[in-house]
């Protein structure tokens, strides 16, 4: 991804992420009120790139194309914003379905944004024990290959849930701020070292 | 009659026992020397040519400590309780005791409420089974849970390991399931020979060795096809499919994953290297 691309361009702050690896932000999502009553089915007929099914779900789903996210859209006047690949994308992209609201004659404001959730993902490119893992960490792991090939690593400090998978990707979720996500990582990565799996 | 010593008389006299009042009673001077006596012996008779359908015992039986009261009060109606889950599996009766005890706990909590008690019961089998160090797949705890999918009892099972957890203030310990945990009874189920048996068990603790992305269920699958075709006995996919629980294509896909190391994995006093050249390329 192009994103990727950018960041392995750059010289990395050894700084901040002492590992050498950056994770990528994958998806924001982001929350935002727009402080005034919404008529769903006015906004469905008029707007472009909308869905109502009232039955299935209580929001307009909306979609834009630049940046490439998709907004939930309540009655109440609140809105999520998913699917955005940074923080500021994540606003620019609700500022832009806030003014589709405008257009639309509803009286919306922007009020109250806030970044609810950071996915981010790296890869430490070796194999990983997770059953070793799991065994020394057992206080944070849930490791059930039946259930789920990676291991579900809660850490407490910062609190961030992290996916490991034997083959060295790791997701990293539930950040509201970037720092926490390579924080959390940095913290991982002598961890995931430590349990490398050396071939034969 | 028989004799007893009477206080008034001050000699042995002939003493006559009241049954219906538990007395006895000096036959000279009507002295009442022991009252209430308790009869222990048998308040019913028996006889050769009666049906012995009839057990007219008055006592109950022994308390149970995972009921709130010990057991000792009526119960006008009993549920039915996950008996018939144990029955299906073979468990032990440890197994079966470290269920219930779990499901009390749980239930303990009044928290459980509200939620998929198939999957509950189902869960605690689970973990009960995993504790006692003999897991059975989750696959197969399906089969007996009435309905309830794999993800339901998944989720089940986080909930049950959360609340335990917040009970004793610690985690609850199972472990990771290893390929060689079910592999005795995979092969049993098969009719293996011991010698492939033991030839199977050597060859997943070894396949740990490698990095090979699959459960541990389709590894053990994939190595007794090998090892089963390594012999005289040779088993269809279908037949180690049905046994293990893992679909053919899967087994089949584990096989070409494992077949790079089989020189390896595959112990040298059970097949030599020109046997495992007749192993088909997957």
């Amino acid at each position: 991804m192009a994103d990727q691309g950018l960041e392995g361009s750059q010289p990395v702050d050894l700084q901040k992420h002492p590992s050498g690896i950056v994770p990528t932000l994958q998806n924001i999502v982001s929350t935002v009120n727009l402080d005034c009553k919404l008529d769903l089915k006015t906004i469905a007929l008029q707007a472009r790139n909308a869905e109502y099914n009232p039955k299935r779900f209580a929001a307009v789903i909306m979609r834009i194309r630049d940046p490439k996210t998709t907004a939930l859209i309540f009655a109440s006047g609140k809105m999520v914003c998913t699917g955005a690949k940074s923080e500021q994308q994540s606003k620019l992209a609700a500022r832009k379905y806030a003014r589709i609201i405008q257009k639309l004659g509803f009286p919306a404001k922007f009020k109250d944004f806030k970044i609810q959730n950071i996915v981010g993902s790296c890869d430490v490119k070796f194999p990983i024990r997770l059953e070793g893992l799991a065994y020394s960490h057992g206080a944070f792991s849930s490791y059930e290959p039946e259930l789920f090939p990676g291991l579900i690593y809660r850490m407490k400090q910062p609190k961030i849930v992290l996916l490991i998978f034997v083959s060295g990707k790791i997701v990293l979720t539930g950040a509201k701020v970037r720092d926490e996500t390579y924080t959390a990582f940095e913290n991982i990565y002598p961890v995931l070292t430590e349990f490398r799996k050396n071939q034969q | 009659m028989s004799d007893a010593f009477c206080s008034d008389c001050k000699r042995q006299t002939e003493v006559v026992f009241d049954h219906s009042a538990g007395d006895t009673v000096c036959s000279e001077c009507g002295l009442v020397l022991e009252s209430h006596s308790i009869d222990e012996t048998s308040e019913w008779r028996t006889f050769a040519n009666e049906s012995g359908d009839n057990d007219p015992v008055r006592v109950g039986g022994p308390t149970n400590p995972l009921l709130t009261d010990g057991g000792l009060s009526t119960v006008i109606a009993k549920p039915s309780g996950g008996s018939s889950e144990f029955l299906s599996l073979g468990l032990v009766a440890t197994i079966k005791d470290r269920a219930n005890e779990i499901y009390k706990r749980v239930e303990d909590q009044k928290s459980s409420r509200g939620r998929n008690q198939d999957a509950l019961l189902a869960a605690c089998l689970y973990i009960a089974c995993r504790q006692e160090d003999k897991p059975r797949t989750v696959k197969e705890i399906c089969s007996v849970a009435n309905g309830a999918t794999k993800k339901e009892i998944g989720r089940a099972k986080e909930y049950i390991v959360k609340q335990l957890g917040l009970e004793q203030g610690q985690s609850v310990e199972m472990g990771t399931i290893h390929a060689g945990d079910f592999m005795r009874r995979f092969c049993s189920n098969l009719g293996m020979t011991n010698q492939a048996v033991k030839a199977a068990q050597e060859a997943v603790q070894k396949s740990e060795e490698f990095d090979i992305r699959r459960s541990p269920i389709s590894i053990a699958a994939a190595v007794i096809y090998i090892i089963t075709q390594l012999s005289d006995d040779k088993k269809p996919l279908k037949d180690i499919s049905v046994a293990t629980g893992v679909a053919e294509g899967t087994i089949r896909n584990s096989y070409k994953d494992l077949y790079p190391h089989v020189s390896k994995i595959i112990p040298s006093w059970y097949a030599k290297e020109d046997d495992l050249k007749n192993l088909c390329s997957p």
